[in-house]
C-alpha cells in the first residue's frame, strides 16, 4: 500500500439533497445507492444517477399513503441488517375491483436490495434472482422445487415515496405473474424486452413489526394469501400414517386375541322337534363345562326347514349356582319363484353371541316353536343342530374400532383442504385442486 | 400429532383390548334370571322362559 | 506477485504495482492515466471523478472465490442508461485474473474465456436467443450500450482509448452468465456466476457512515 496514496474506504452520509424542483431537503438513506428519488413534498421523481439530478416526471399520486413502517426503520432479517428506503403502492384491476398491495424497498450497503410485499397483513421477504427458472408445463422449476401458477395480472404504480434502485417512471405498468410454492413463490415482471425474476418467501406481520420495531399495533392478516404456508402441511400425511399405525395395532391385537380364544366346543347335537305332537316341546341338553372366569358363548342353530319358521327360546343354565341367561333366535327359510326369478328368504342358520358369562357346569333348555299355520300341512319332524362354542374371538369389534380411528385423520385433511380451498380462491387460474372441490362436498 | 388425537386413539385401542380381555359387550342379547330351581333339569316344562310364545307376536310370511 | 515502483510522470508520487502484467494504471494522488511501456510510464489522460461511489468494494479488498485468494487491483465504471456499475480487476494468488461485477450490490465473477462455437455477429442479437460456449447453453437478456465513465488502478489493456462498449448478457438457469464484450473485434468472451457477498468473504470493505462493516 503506497502511504502517500489516501485510500478512500470510508463512505459518508451525503448532504442532503436539494430537490431540483421544490428546492425541499430530500434525505439519501441509501447513501447515492438509489437511482431513483422522489421527493416527498413534491412527487418529482428525480434521477440520482444523474451528477446534474435530473427530474423526470412529477408524480401526480391519485392517492397518498403513509407506509405502515415508517421509511428510515431498521431491523435485522437473515442476519442483515436493512433500512427501509422506499414505498410503493401498486394495484391490479380484476373485474373492475382494484386490489392493492404495497411494497418496501430495504437497503444494506454490503447485500444490496431487497424488497418486503404486504397484502392484506400477509408479508413477503423478496430477494430479486439472477437465475432464471425454467418451465414445467405450466409451473416454474427453481432450484430443484416446483412452483404453481397462482396469478397473472397488469400492475400499476399507485403511489410511491423515498428511494428505489430503479427510476420510477409515472404511471410505471408491469406484467406480472406470481407462482407459488408455500412459503415461497416466484414472481416475474415484466416490461416490453425484459423480465425480471424474484423470490418471495412467506413472514408473519408480527415479526416483521418486531424486526423494524414498529410502534403502532400490528394488524392482523385476512383470509389465506397464496404462499402462506398451511398448518395443516405435513399433519395430514402424519395423520394417516399414525392411522394406518393403529390399524395394525388393532390387527395385530385381534389376531393376538383371536389365537387366545379357546374357540371350544362344548356341545354339538341334533335334536328334532315334531310340529304334530301336542307334548311339551321344551327339552335340556347333556351338561357341558364352560371354562374360565368369565368368557362369551356362541349358540349355534341350524334348522333344515322350507317355507316356515322355528322358534327357540333357550336358557343357558348353571347346574350349579341356578343363573340362567335367558334369550329367544328365530330360525325361517322361505323360498319360491315368481315372474323374477327364485327367490329366498332368510336362512337355515343362526348364531348369537352371549357376552360375559361365567364358568361353571352349565346345560342349555330349549323351547323350540313351530309355525301353527304350517304345523297342520307337515307332520315330519324337523331335524336341527345346536352347536354351542366357549370363547370366540371378536372380529366385528376391531373393525368397528378401525371405523371410529378414521375420523381425526378425516378431520385433519377435511380442515387441510378447507384452508387451501380458500388459497386457491383467490387464484385466477382454474387450478381448483381435487382438495379444494372436497372442501365444498359435505362428507 | 395432536395430543387429543393420540390420547383419542389410544382410548379405542385400549378400549378394544380389555373388552377383548374381560369380554365386555354393552349389548346382551339375554336376560339374566336367578334362582333357576335344579329340578327344571328333569322337568324343563317347569321353567318359563321370558321369550316364550313367540307365535303371539308375529309369524313368518 | 512482483510489485515495481515507478514515479508518476504527473505529480512524482510513488506507484507501485501489485502486478506485473498490468498495461495500465492510474496515479492515486493525481489521477492521471499511465501506460506502461518498456521504460516508464506514459501519461495519457486524467481519469475522472467518481461518481457518487457507494460500492462497498475498493482497490485493495481480498476475498476469496474457489478458494482462491484474490485482491482488488483495478476498476473500471461504465454507465449506462439506468446508471453505472463496477468491474473489479481480480488478481488471484495463482497469478491468473479476473473480474468482479458489482451492480447495485449484485456480484458476479468472471474470467476471459476462448471461445468454442463461433460468437453470433452485433446483428444476429436477439432476445431470447440461446448461444452455446464451453457447452453451457446461455440465454441472451439484455443488450447494453455503456460508456467508460472512468477508471482506477491496475487493468489488463488500455481504456483510455476507449470510448462506447457495447455488451450482450446471457443467463442460465444455475446461476451462471456469460458477457460478450463486442468492444473489439472479435468479440470477448467472459463466463461466470453470480455470487454472494457473503461467500467472497471479503475484507478492507468501504465503511459506510452508520452502518455496521460485516
Amino acid at each position: 500500500m503506497n502511504p502517500a496514496a489516501p485510500r478512500k474506504g470510508f463512505v459518508p452520509k451525503p448532504k442532503a439533497l436539494n430537490c431540483p424542483s421544490c428546492g425541499s431537503q430530500i434525505e439519501l438513506r441509501a447513501l447515492g445507492a438509489a437511482a431513483g428519488v422522489i421527493c416527498s413534498y413534491c412527487s418529482s421523481t428525480i434521477d440520482a444517477t444523474n451528477p446534474q439530478l435530473q427530474i423526470i416526471g412529477r408524480w401526480q399520486a391519485a392517492m397518498t399513503i403513509e407506509p405502515a413502517i415508517p421509511l428510515g426503520s431498521r431491523g435485522k432479517l437473515k442476519g442483515v441488517l436493512w433500512e427501509t428506503i422506499g414505498f410503493q403502492q401498486r394495484g391490479i384491476n380484476v373485474e373492475g375491483t382494484n386490489y392493492f398491495w404495497r411494497e418496501y424497498v430495504l437497503w444494506n450497503p454490503y447485500q444490496g436490495f431487497r424488497y418486503l410485499s404486504e397484502y392484506d397483513n400477509h408479508w413477503n421477504f423478496v430477494t430479486p434472482l439472477q437465475s432464471l427458472p425454467s418451465d414445467s408445463g405450466p409451473s416454474k422449476v427453481f432450484a430443484g422445487e416446483s412452483y404453481r401458477q397462482f396469478q397473472t395480472a397488469r400492475a400499476y404504480t399507485w403511489f410511491v415515496v423515498g428511494e428505489f434502485p430503479w427510476m420510477v417512471q409515472v404511471g410505471e405498468a408491469v406484467d406480472t405473474a406470481d407462482y407459488v410454492n408455500p412459503p415461497k413463490m416466484l414472481s416475474s415482471e415484466s416490461t416490453g424486452n425484459e423480465v425480471a425474476w424474484s423470490q418471495g418467501e412467506y413472514m408473519l406481520g408480527t415479526d416483521i413489526w418486531q424486526t423494524f420495531q414498529v410502534k403502532t399495533p400490528c394488524p392482523p392478516p385476512i383470509g389465506v394469501y397464496s404462499n402462506q404456508p398451511s398448518p395443516y402441511a405435513g399433519r395430514v400425511r402424519k395423520a394417516w400414517l399414525f392411522y394406518g399405525a393403529m390399524c395394525a395395532l388393532l390387527f395385530f391385537l385381534m389376531v393376538f386375541f383371536a389365537i387366545l380364544a379357546p374357540s371350544k366346543t362344548v356341545l354339538n347335537k341334533s335334536y328334532v322337534v315334531n310340529p304334530a305332537s301336542a307334548g311339551e316341546k321344551s327339552f335340556v341338553s347333556d351338561i357341558f363345562t364352560l371354562e374360565g372366569k368369565n368368557d362369551n358363548v356362541q349358540v349355534g342353530l341350524n334348522a333344515d326347514i322350507a317355507n316356515q319358521w322355528v322358534y327357540f327360546s333357550m336358557a343357558l343354565i348353571n347346574e350349579e349356582t341356578g343363573q340362567a341367561f335367558d334369550f329367544g333366535r328365530e330360525v325361517s327359510y322361505y323360498s319360491g319363484s315368481d315372474s323374477d326369478g327364485s327367490w329366498t328368504e332368510g336362512g337355515r342358520t343362526d348364531d348369537v353371541l352371549l357376552p360375559n358369562i361365567p364358568g361353571g357346569r352349565y346345560y342349555l333348555r330349549i323351547e323350540p316353536e313351530t309355525d301353527p299355520a304350517v304345523a297342520g300341512g307337515l307332520t315330519s319332524s324337523i331335524p336341527f343342530r345346536v352347536h354351542i362354542i366357549r370363547g370366540i374371538p371378536y372380529y366385528l369389534r376391531y373393525f368397528l374400532g378401525m371405523f371410529l380411528l378414521l375420523i381425526p385423520p378425516i378431520w385433519t385433511s377435511i380442515r387441510a383442504a378447507a384452508f387451501e380451498g380458500k388459497r386457491w380462491a383467490e387464484s385466477d387460474t382454474s387450478g381448483s385442486t381435487s382438495s379444494s372441490s372436497s372442501s365444498e362436498d359435505d362428507e | 400429532m395432536s395430543k387429543l388425537y393420540m390420547a383419542y386413539s389410544m382410548l379405542v385401542a385400549g378400549g378394544l383390548a380389555v373388552s377383548s380381555i374381560t369380554g365386555y359387550s354393552p349389548f346382551t342379547p339375554y336376560d339374566k334370571v336367578d334362582g333357576v330351581p335344579k329340578s327344571v333339569r328333569n322337568n324343563p316344562g317347569a321353567y318359563r322362559s321370558h321369550y316364550a310364545g313367540h307365535a303371539r307376536y308375529f309369524g313368518g310370511k | 506477485m512482483s510489485t515495481r515502483n515507478a514515479i508518476c510522470p504527473n505529480c512524482g508520487a510513488e506507484i507501485r504495482f501489485r502486478w506485473s502484467g498490468a498495461v495500465q494504471t492510474t496515479c492515486d494522488y493525481c489521477k492521471s492515466i499511465l501506460v506502461r511501456n518498456d521504460i516508464n510510464l506514459a501519461l495519457v489522460g486524467k481519469a475522472a471523478d467518481l461518481p457518487i461511489d457507494i460500492s462497498p468494494i475498493q482497490i485493495g479488498t481480498e476475498g476469496i472465490f474457489t478458494d482462491k485468494p484474490f485482491q482488488v487491483i483495478g476498476r473500471i465504471v461504465y454507465r449506462y442508461d439506468l446508471g453505472t456499475w463496477n468491474e473489479w480487476h481480480l488478481y488471484f494468488s495463482d497469478g491468473s485474473n479476473g473480474w468482479l461485477s458489482d451492480a447495485q450490490a449484485e456480484y458476479a465473477i468472471s474470467f476471459q474465456n476462448s471461445f468454442t462455437d463461433p460468437p453470433p455477429a452485433p446483428a444476429e442479437l436477439h432476445r431470447g436467443m440461446v448461444m452455446a460456449q464451453h457447452n453451457v447453453p446461455l440465454y441472451l437478456t439484455v443488450i447494453t450500450e455503456a460508456m467508460y465513465e472512468t477508471t482506477e488502478g491496475e487493468l489488463p489493456f488500455t481504456s483510455y482509448d476507449k470510448e462506447k462498449c457495447h455488451f450482450a448478457d446471457f443467463r442460465t438457469g444455475d446461476g451462471r452468465f456469460g458477457t460478450l464484450d463486442y468492444s473489439e473485434n472479435p468479440p470477448l468472451l467472459f463466463l461466470g456466476q453470480f455470487v454472494e457477498y457473503d461467500s467472497l468473504k471479503l475484507k478492507n470493505v468501504k465503511e459506510f457512515e452508520g452502518w455496521p462493516t460485516p
